[in-house]
């Protein structure tokens, strides 16, 4: 765990224990209102995605502005028991669950609360069906399609309303519709040639519903991610539902794609050593950051970059007149680059509000993997 | 933090949760000999580095086993608490600690266990000086020399020997000796090793010769990691070396071949899409890509293509054969990065559930 110094609420934000992970509530609120506000007028909604900041507290906030299915997903069977027991009703695990002990674990979520679960073989539907059946739990279904993430999901066509049939015929299974995932942009992608890859990637996921109807089955619902192209998905007709995650706190990684959104979880770090002119180093390295899919970026500090993530130290480079801003003891932001990996090696957000700590808020589903 | 998974001792490895960190129980002793016979009748031994465990469990199987000076080093303040309250009797902070409150604790701590702390500018030794003072109680300093990773430390002997005669004069604080980190790019033989350690390591040994001819006493120069573990500690002067990879091993230090892969990501495959592509249920959160994608263990023909969040993505060649529900074993590039996702080590002999640790100083980054 961690073993941060809990300090009182109240205190500014800048005398926090350092490294620390500190939301900024109001710019998370924002982000919020701002992104499921463009579901308000339409008949697509958003299902917030909690793997990526694995808090109740943050997803029961989400489902409280509007705009949403009113349930959330989550990728592992251990995040959908925490988000369970935090009295959340409907659980979207949009991921394979395949060996017998967690199958047993699922159905006897699925007798709590209503679980959706995604398929992509049909014996794997089978022993769903039978572990369903076995705890009297129904669980719904939805197919996996493959739309371009090279991952799971079945292959469109004729083997995805195949496997549809097969789920609609087995107890204790209630098929529901399909869904898909749409690959994110990559560091470099121009944002305009991201959107047609979207849509293309939309319209396979479209195509499997329009061929499912056709074999008489009824799809109530077509359920996409993520975040990045939610302004493709509400304008294709078809699609019911946008898993989202990395919205409310954002990351580097996304900002170029969500103009209009904020960052609202950064890190805070120390200096702990200025041994020469230009470099600065950082008391958060690469358990504090998780810079694997990118480096965080150095925030408020011009002329000073976030060069290199050792273990434990971060190296800030430091030109100009920045070379002299930086001494021991000084705190700086830096934004994560791929949040979901950040928030995982923390276990509380600081929660602010005008630069003070509102509380520690547990991110209760980390390390839930399995 | 994952508190129900606890499988049974006994459990195969085939009814584990899925992913979730194992430890291979012989691999791991096996790792700890080689530490304990390489110091054997040496003055020179190991100070194990517990930012790779964050265990105590493992620190004390570690110092059972020989070959250490009984004491840990820790890179965090609240790591080194992990450990003083888990038991060890001596912890080297081998950072740089400047910010008031930690150094609190860090006096704190000194009343509990010896406390040694890495320095590398006076401001902060007046700091832990008055700290300890107020405490009553004593910090042991060690002057961190830079030579070769570019981070902390004095840059030159002259920096080196001033701040040591001010430690030394400082109330509170005992001034111990000097420290070092070096690194060794690409695939070195063990006459690579020798000649970088002795060519790195030479600027502590002069530092500690320049504070000695000063008339100040100097009992510790600590210095080496695993890839050099057996050649520093031939280097006249050294007394203690950090080391810490050694114990899960990692494909980074592949060309250290007396030491196992201990330490591995067990993984399900969940699904088959196409031909020649298999999907495990382990990605970045779990095994981490930092210095590379993981890699399969004793599957010929199988290898990581991608590593997604939550999924990793097998290429398989024609041969190889993976079907959903089948288990893979990764063994991760860099080994402390995969630790640092984790709160407990299933740790597995033949095979079986032997013992589980809880990785209680996971997530100190403070």
């Amino acid at each position: 765990m961690e073993r941060p110094i809990f300090h009182p609420v109240g205190t500014p934000v800048e005398r926090l224990d350092t490294p620390a992970l500190v939301i900024d509530l109001d710019v998370m609120d924002q982000n919020i209102r701002t992104f499921q506000g463009y579901f308000s007028a339409t008949s697509v909604k958003a299902r917030p995605v909690v793997t990526s900041h694995l808090c109740p507290q943050i997803a029961h906030r989400q489902l409280d502005a509007g705009g949403t299915v009113g349930g959330i997903a989550v990728t592992t069977l251990g995040e959908a028991e925490v988000f369970a027991n935090s009295g959340f009703t409907d659980i979207l695990l949009a991921n394979q669950v395949v060996t017998v002990s967690k199958i047993r674990r699922l159905c006897a979520l699925a007798g709590q609360t209503s679980i959706g679960i995604a398929v992509d073989n049909p014996d794997n539907a089978k022993q769903l069906s039978e572990g369903a059946v076995a705890a009297g739990a129904e669980l719904r279904v939805l197919v996996e399609i493959e739309a371009g993430m090279g991952r799971c999901g079945v292959t469109p066509g004729a083997d995805a309303v195949a496997l549809a049939q097969v789920v609609d015929g087995l107890p204790g299974l209630r098929f529901t519709g399909i869904m898909g995932s749409v690959p994110g942009p990559k560091g470099d992608d121009d944002p305009s040639a991201h959107e047609a890859k979207s849509r293309a990637n939309l319209q396979v996921i479209l195509d499997n519903k329009a061929a499912t109807e056709q074999a008489g089955l009824s799809v109530s619902v077509v359920s996409v991610g993520g975040t990045h192209c939610y302004a493709q998905a509400i304008q294709m007709p078809g699609v019911t539902e946008v898993r989202a995650g990395r919205y409310p706190l954002m990351d580097h990684r996304l900002k170029p794609f969500l103009p209009a959104l904020a960052p609202a979880a950064r890190i805070l770090a120390s200096v702990i050593s200025h041994p020469i002119d230009g470099m600065a180093v950082l008391d958060a390295g690469h358990k504090a950051t998780a810079p694997d899919q990118g480096r965080p970026v150095l925030e408020g500090i011009d002329g000073g970059i976030a060069t290199r993530f050792s273990a434990e130290h971060g190296i800030v480079e430091l030109e100009g007149d920045a070379q002299s801003k930086l001494n021991p003891g000084d705190k700086v932001w830096l934004v994560p680059y791929e949040l979901g990996a950040t928030v995982n090696q923390y276990d509380y957000f600081r929660a602010s509000k005008n630069g003070k700590l509102e509380g520690f808020w547990p991110i209760s589903a980390r390390g839930r993997l399995a | 933090m994952n508190e129900h998974y606890r499988p049974e001792p006994g459990t195969p490895m085939e009814d584990l949760d899925t992913p979730c960190l194992v430890i291979d129980m012989d691999d791991l002793d096996h790792n700890m000999d080689v530490i304990a016979d390489t110091y054997k009748g040496k003055s020179t031994k190991l100070r194990g580095h517990s930012k790779n465990h964050k265990t105590p469990a493992i620190a004390h199987r570690q110092i059972r086993r020989g070959g250490t000076v009984g004491g840990v080093c820790a890179a965090k303040v609240s790591e080194a608490e992990v450990m003083v309250h888990g038991g060890i009797s001596s912890v080297f902070i081998t950072s740089e600690i400047v910010e008031p409150m930690k150094i609190e604790r860090l006096a704190a701590l000194a009343d509990q266990a010896e406390m040694l702390v890495a320095c590398d500018q006076s401001s902060n030794a007046r700091d832990l000086s008055k700290a300890a003072q107020a405490r009553g109680v004593e910090i042991s300093v060690v002057i961190e020399l830079e030579t070769g990773l570019a981070r902390c430390g004095v840059r030159d002997t002259d920096s080196g020997v001033a701040l040591a005669k001010e430690i030394s004069a400082l109330p509170g604080l005992r001034f111990r000796g000097v420290m070092s980190h070096q690194t060794i790019p690409d695939m070195p033989d063990r006459e690579d090793r020798a000649v970088e350690a002795a060519r790195t390591i030479k600027g502590v040994i002069d530092l500690k010769n320049a504070i000695e001819g000063e008339g100040i006493l100097i009992d510790i120069v600590s210095t080496g990691e695993t890839w050099s573990y057996d050649v520093a500690a031939d280097i006249p002067g050294v007394t203690e070396i950090q080391g810490g990879s050694y114990l899960m091993m990692e494909t980074h230090y592949s060309y250290m071949t007396e030491f196992h892969y201990a330490g591995k990501i067990l993984t399900t495959i969940i699904s088959t899409p196409r031909p020649g592509v298999a999907i495990g249920d382990a990605g970045v959160r779990a095994v981490s890509s930092l210095s590379g994608m993981p890699t399969v263990f004793e599957r010929p023909g199988v290898t990581v293509a991608a590593l997604d969040s939550d999924h990793a993505v097998f290429k398989l060649e024609s041969g190889a054969s993976l079907k959903v529900g089948d288990q893979v074993l990764l063994i991760p590039a860099q080994q402390d990065a995969m630790v640092s996702r984790w709160d407990r080590f299933i740790g597995l002999r033949k095979g079986k559930v032997e013992v589980v640790w809880d990785i209680t100083a996971r997530g100190c980054h403070n």
